[in-house]
C-alpha cells in the first residue's frame, strides 16, 4: 500500500492566488500513483475538476470550528495515516492535533508573512514538534530559525515553481493597440491592490515615473490587479505621475503571458514578498525585473540575468535601476529553467521520500 | 593537520558555486596549512572544496588534497591524521585495492569506497572531512569521536557549506552573522561555547562522532557513530578486576603513545610540571625516540613561586634526555599579542591564552608536531570536580526533594551577597542545584550561573538563549543512559563530553593552528579509552601516580608529589593591570575569571561589524 496525506490547508484545488497555486503545484507532484492525498480546505471548490490520480479534495469548510471538527472526522475515516501536512502556520495546533492522534509525521508549510512575526507561546511550541517545515524562501527560513527552536536541517526549502505557460513569444501589438499604450516604453505592475499589502511598492514607482518621462517621454505603467487600495492609489498616481499610469483592473491569470510579453519591463519594488513568484513569471516571458529589498525576493531574482533588487526608499537608485534596466533589454529566460515543473517534482518527491523515511517523533495516541 | 572549506548548491535554483568564496575561505585560515593550498571545483560548479595543506604524512605532492579517487568518483578534504592508515591500507590492499600514494587521506577515499559512510568507525585518529560521492550526488561530512578536529557546517535552505573554523564560513561573505541567543548564553554559562552551538545561529558544529549527509533535499539528520557514555558503560561491563590494572595502565598509554608518533615529521611534546605531559615525554624516550623537544612556558610573574612549572620541567626533560624550550612570556608580549589571540579565537573561550603561546614557542623552535598531555585529568580524574561533584550529589540530594527550598534559600543568599556577604556567588545556587548531577556539574564549572545573567546579557536574550540551550538537560545528556556508572565515570563523562570537546579541545585547535602546530591528544583516544581498566578501578588505585610509573625510570618523585596547579596564566591580572583597576595582592588565578569573560565577549563576535 502506499503511503497516505491528510492535507489541511487555506485553500488549493479551485481557488486563487500564490498560496492555492503553490499547494496545487505541490498535490501535483506528490501525487506519483502511489500516493493517496486527502485535502482538507478552507476555501476553493474542486467539485468537478480533474485531480491527480490518488488526490481528493473535500467541499470547503470555511468556519474555523466546524473545519476543525470536519478534520477530526475526515481523518478517522481516512486512517491509517503517514503524514499530517498543514498548510499554514494558523492551523499548526489542528496539525499537531491529528499527527498526534493518528501517530502521522507532520509537515508543517509555512510561506512568509505567516511567520515573519514570531509568536512565542503555543504555537511556538506547536512548530516545534514538526518533522518538516517547509518554506518557500531563504529568507522565511532564516527568520523562522531565528524564533523557534528546530534544528536546521529539519526546516527545509522549497521554492515556488515557475508554470510552463510562461515562456517567451511575440509581442502582441495588437493588445498595445487595444489597450491604447503608445509607442512608449512599458512599465508592468502585477499584484492586488489591498491597503494591508502597500509594501508592494506601486507608490515609489508613481514618484520616480515624472524624472523618467523626462527621458523617455512616452513612458507608461501599467498596473494589473485590483483591490481596496486602487481609488486610493489612483488618486496618488494622478497627483504625482499625471497621464502616466494606467490601471487596468483584475487580469485573469490566462492573460498574463501576453502582458509580459508586450511590456519592456517589470517594476515591483516590494519589500515583503513571501517569496515573489511573479518575478520569475515575468523573467520567465523574457522580461527583465526591478525588485525590492526584503522578504524573500532574493530568492526569485537569483541574478542579473532576470533583473535587480533595489531599496524602494531610495528613490534615486530606483529611478536609476529601471533605467538601466530598460535599456539592457530582454531577460534571459534559462536563469528561469531551475524553476521549472520538472525541478520543483523532483524535489518535492525527494522531500517526501526523506520525510517517509525518518522515525516518526510522534506515536498514535489512540 | 590542515584547513578544509567546502560549498554544495544541493537545490537546482541554487547558484553555482562562487570560486571567490572558497578562495576567501582558505584565506581566513591560511596559518592552518603553510604547506600548500589546494582548490577543487566539480564539472557542473555545484560542488567545491578548499584545503590547506601542513604536510606531516607523505611530504609530497602525493599528499596534496583535495584529493580524487582514481575513477574520478569520489573527492574528499580533509583535516587530521589517521593513525591506524597503514593497517587500514595493508587491508585494503588485501581486498585487491591499489595504492598511488603513501598518503592516509588515500585510505580516506578507498575505504569510503569500500564501506560507504560506516568507514568512519573503522578510523583511530583525529579527523573532520568533507568527501563528495558524484555517483550518488551527497556529501558526507565527519569528525572524530571524541571531537578533536573541529567542523562547522551552514545550510542556508539551498546550499550547504562547511570549513575548520566558523569564522572561515563568515569570511566566505555568504553566510549570516545574526546572533544565536543559546551559544551565547552557554559561553556565559561555560565559559565556552557548547556544540552544537555557536554564537552564529546559521552556523553549527558537527557534533563529535558523528556524521552528516547532504543530499538533494539537503542536509539529513546528524548521525551518531560513537557514544563516549556507552563506550564508558561498556568498559564498566568488563568483567576485569583490578589485578594487573597498572599493567593495563601502562600497556594503554605505550600503545597511545606509539600510535600518535606516526608522522614524517618529528615529533615534539608540550612539558609541563605535570605528570601527563612527563609520562608522554618518558614513554617516547621509552620507545626510543631520539632527539626529542620539549617546549615549556613560563611566565616572569611566577618565578620563584610554585606556579613556575619550568624548573620542575627542566628536571624532567633532562631524565629523559629531551631538548629543553622553556619559553618566556611576559606581559608586553600578551598585550602584543593580545589583538591576534582574539582575531584567531574561533568561537569565544575564556582559555586557550596558554596553548597560544605554547605553540608560538614550538613554531619559533621549528616544530609542526606536539603531543599534549590533554585529556588525562578527565580520564584518570585529575580535577576536584571528581570529589565535588558526587559529595554534592549525595549530601543534597535529599534536600532537592523538598520543591522550592534551592530556590529561596539562593535568593535569601543572593541578596545577602548583595548586602556585602564575602561568598562566592555562585555559592547562592548550592542548595539548589547541588542535588543532582546536571546542576553540580553546572556550579563547578560555571563563570556564571542562569540567575545572574540577566546582569551581563540583555534579558531578553538570556530568556531566549537559555530556553534553546536548556543548560541542565544538555549536561544531563552528556550522562544519559549512563545509570550504570559509578561516580568517578559519571564524572568522566560529563567532564569529556563538555569541558574537554567544547572548550579545552576546540583551543587547543584554533591556538595550536594559528601558530601552524599540530596538537596531539593521545589521552583522547576510544581506542586507549577502552583499554583502560573500569572506573572504579581507576577511582581506587591513584591513576596519576600509574601513569607517572609507566616510564622507565619512572617520573621523580619531585613531580609525582607535587599540588596539582593547573595551567595558569597571570593574564587576569595584566588586564586589570591594562584597565587601571587596583592591583590585589598576590598572584590572582582567575584563568576563568568572569572579568576575562566579558572582556572576551565584548570584543565583538555577532553583527554586521564583527569579525
Amino acid at each position: 500500500m502506499g503511503s497516505r496525506i491528510l492535507a489541511l490547508v487555506g485553500d488549493c484545488y479551485g481557488a486563487r492566488g500564490g498560496i492555492a497555486r503553490y499547494n496545487q503545484d505541490l498535490f501535483d507532484s506528490l501525487a506519483d500513483g502511489s500516493v493517496e492525498i486527502l485535502i482538507l480546505a478552507r476555501h476553493g471548490d474542486a467539485r468537478g475538476m480533474v485531480l491527480p490520480t490518488g488526490v481528493r479534495q473535500n467541499p470547503p469548510i470555511f468556519g474555523r470550528f466546524s473545519f476543525s471538527l470536519a478534520s477530526i472526522v475526515a481523518a478517522w475515516r481516512f486512517r491509517p495515516i503517514d503524514t499530517v501536512f498543514c498548510g499554514h502556520v494558523f492551523m499548526a495546533p489542528l496539525g499537531f492535533l491529528l499527527a498526534r492522534l493518528f501517530g502521522a509525521h507532520y509537515w508543517l508549510q509555512a510561506h512568509g508573512t505567516d511567520i515573519w512575526k514570531d509568536r512565542r507561546g503555543l504555537v511556538r511550541r506547536l512548530i516545534e514538534y514538526a518533522d518538516l517545515v517547509t518554506t518557500v524562501s531563504r529568507e522565511t527560513r532564516r527568520i523562522l530559525l531565528a524564533w523557534v527552536d528546530l534544528p536546521p536541517e529539519r526546516v527545509r526549502v522549497l521554492p515556488d515553481t515557475v508554470q510552463d505557460v510562461f515562456a517567451p513569444g511575440p509581442a502582441p501589438a495588437a493588445l498595445r493597440d487595444r489597450l491604447k499604450l503608445g509607442a512608449g516604453p512599458i512599465l508592468l505592475t502585477v499584484g492586488r491592490l489591498a491597503s494591508n499589502e502597500r509594501y508592494k511598492g506601486h507608490e515609489p514607482v508613481f514618484s520616480v515615473l515624472a524624472g523618467l518621462r523626462e527621458k523617455f517621454p512616452d513612458l507608461i505603467h501599467v498596473v494589473a490587479g485590483d483591490g481596496d487600495d486602487r481609488a486610493r492609489l489612483e488618486a496618488v498616481a494622478d497627483e504625482l505621475a499625471p497621464g502616466a499610469v494606467r490601471f487596468l483592473g483584475f487580469v485573469p491569470d490566462a492573460d498574463l503571458p501576453d502582458l509580459y510579453r508586450l511590456a519592456d519591463l517589470y517594476v515591483m519594488p516590494s519589500t515583503e514578498e513571501g517569496f515573489g513568484i511573479v518575478y520569475l513569471e515575468a523573467a520567465a516571458c523574457g522580461l527583465r525585473v526591478v525588485g525590492g529589498k526584503g522578504g524573500g525576493t532574493a530568492d526569485a531574482i537569483p541574478d542579473e540575468r532576470v533583473g535587480v533588487i533595489v531599496d524602494p526608499t531610495d528613490r534615486p537608485a530606483l529611478a536609476a535601476a529601471i533605467e538601466e534596466q530598460l535599456q539592457r533589454g530582454r531577460a534571459d529566460p534559462a536563469a528561469v529553467e531551475p524553476y521549472r515543473q520538472a525541478h520543483f517534482v523532483a524535489a518535492a518527491r525527494a522531500l517526501y521520500a526523506r520525510l517517509s523515511t525518518q522515525p516518526r517523533r510522534m506515536t498514535s495516541g489512540l | 593537520m590542515c584547513g578544509i572549506a567546502g560549498i554544495h548548491a544541493y537545490l537546482d535554483v541554487a547558484p553555482r558555486v562562487d570560486r571567490g568564496e572558497l578562495v576567501r575561505m582558505n584565506d581566513r585560515m591560511v596559518a592552518r596549512g603553510p604547506d600548500g593550498s589546494g582548490l577543487w571545483l566539480s564539472e557542473d560548479d555545484r560542488t567545491g572544496f578548499g584545503h590547506l595543506r601542513l604536510a606531516i604524512i607523505d611530504l609530497s605532492e602525493g599528499g596534496a588534497q583535495p584529493m580524487h579517487s582514481d575513477d574520478g568518483r569520489l573527492t574528499i578534504t580533509f583535516n587530521g591524521e589517521i593513525y591506524n592508515y597503514r593497517e587500514l591500507r595493508a587491508e585494503l590492499q588485501a581486498r585487491g585495492r591499489t595504492f598511488r600514494s603513501g598518503s592516509d587521506t588515500e585510505v580516506l577515499l578507498q575505504l569510503y569506497a569500500e564501506y560507504g559512510a560506516a568507514m568512519v568507525s573503522r578510523l583511530r585518529g583525529m579527523f573532520a572531512f568533507g568527501l563528495w560521492d558524484a555517483d550518488k550526488r551527497t556529501l558526507l561530512l565527519a569528525r572524530d569521536p571524541l571531537g578533536i578536529k573541529p567542523l562547522y557546517w551552514a545550510d542556508d535552505g539551498w546550499t550547504v557549506r562547511f570549513a575548520s573554523q566558523a569564522k572561515a564560513l563568515l569570511a566566505g561573505g555568504a553566510v549570516s552573522r545574526d546572533p544565536d541567543p543559546a551559544g551565547i548564553v552557554g559561553f556565559h554559562l561555560f565559559g565556552s561555547v557548547p556544540e552544537p552551538f555557536t554564537v552564529w545561529r546559521s552556523i553549527q558544529s558537527l557534533p563529535a562522532g558523528t556524521t552528516l549527509t547532504v543530499d538533494a533535499t539537503g542536509p539529513g539528520i546528524p548521525q551518531r557513530y560513537y557514544d563516549h557514555t556507552a563506550a564508558l558503560v561498556e568498559r564498566a561491563a568488563s568483567s576485569l578486576g583490578s589485578a594487573g590494572s597498572h599493567a593495563r595502565v601502562a600497556e594503554a598509554v605505550r600503545d597511545s603513545v606509539r600510535n600518535h608518533l606516526v608522522a614524517d615529521v618529528p615529533v615534539a611534546v608540550f612539558l609541563s610540571a605535570g605528570i601527563d605531559s612527563g609520562a608522554l615525554l618518558g614513554t617516547m624516550a621509552g620507545l626510543g625516540v631520539r632527539d626529542i623537544t620539549a617546549v615549556t612556558l613560563g611566565f616572569q610573574e611566577f618565578e620563584g613561586l610554585s606556579l613556575d612549572e619550568a624548573p620542575l620541567a627542566a628536571e624532567v626533560a633532562a631524565r629523559y634526555g629531551a631538548r629543553h624550550i622553556v619559553r618566556t612570556v611576559d606581559r608586553a608580549e600578551f598585550e602584543r599579542d593580545l589583538p591576534a589571540l582574539l582575531d584567531a579565537m574561533d568561537l569565544p573561550t575564556v582559555d586557550g591564552i596558554n596553548t597560544w603561546f605554547v605553540a608560538k614557542a614550538a613554531h619559533e623552535a621549528g616544530i609542526k608536531v606536539a603531543l599534549s598531555g590533554l585529556g588525562a585529568d578527565e580520564c584518570f580524574g585529575g580535577y576536584p570536580s571528581f570529589t565535588d561533584v558526587p559529595r554534592s550529589v549525595h549530601w543534597l540530594r535529599p534536600v532537592s526533594w523538598l520543591p522550592g527550598l534551592g530556590a529561596l534559600a539562593r535568593r535569601a543568599l543572593t541578596g545577602a551577597i548583595a548586602a556585602g556577604l564575602r561568598v562566592h556567588p555562585k555559592t547562592a545556587g548550592v542548595l539548589q542545584y547541588g542535588g543532582n548531577w546536571a546542576g553540580a556539574y553546572l556550579l563547578r564549572r560555571s563563570v556564571y550561573m542562569p540567575w545572574e545573567l540577566d546582569d551581563v546579557l540583555d534579558p531578553a536574550l538570556v530568556e531566549e538563549g537559555l530556553r534553546r540551550l536548556k543548560p541542565l538537560s544538555r549536561i544531563a545528556a552528556a550522562i544519559h543512559g549512563g545509570h550504570m556508572l559509578g561516580d568517578f565515570d559519571r564524572v568522566s563523562a560529563l567532564e569529556t563530553s563538555l569541558y574537554m570537546r567544547n572548550q579545552l579541545l576546540r583551543d587547543a585547535d584554533w591556538a595550536g593552528m594559528s601558530h601552524s602546530i599540530e596538537i596531539r591528544v593521545p589521552f583522547v583516544d576510544p581506542v586507549f579509552l577502552a583499554a583502560l581498566p573500569p572506573g572504579p578501578v581507576l577511582a581506587g588505585m591513584n591513576a596519576k601516580d600509574a601513569i607517572a610509573g609507566v616510564p622507565n625510570p619512572p617520573l621523580p618523585d619531585s613531580v609525582r608529589h607535587r599540588r596539582k596547579t593547573g595551567f595558569s596564566t597571570p593574564h587576569g591580572r595584566w588586564l586589570r593591570d591594562a584597565a587601571g583597576a587596583p592591583r590585589q595582592h598576590g598572584i590572582d588565578l582567575s584563568a576563568a575569571s568572569r572579568a576575562w569573560a566579558l572582556n572576551v565577549w565584548r570584543a565583538g563576535w555577532t553583527g554586521p561589524a564583527a569579525v
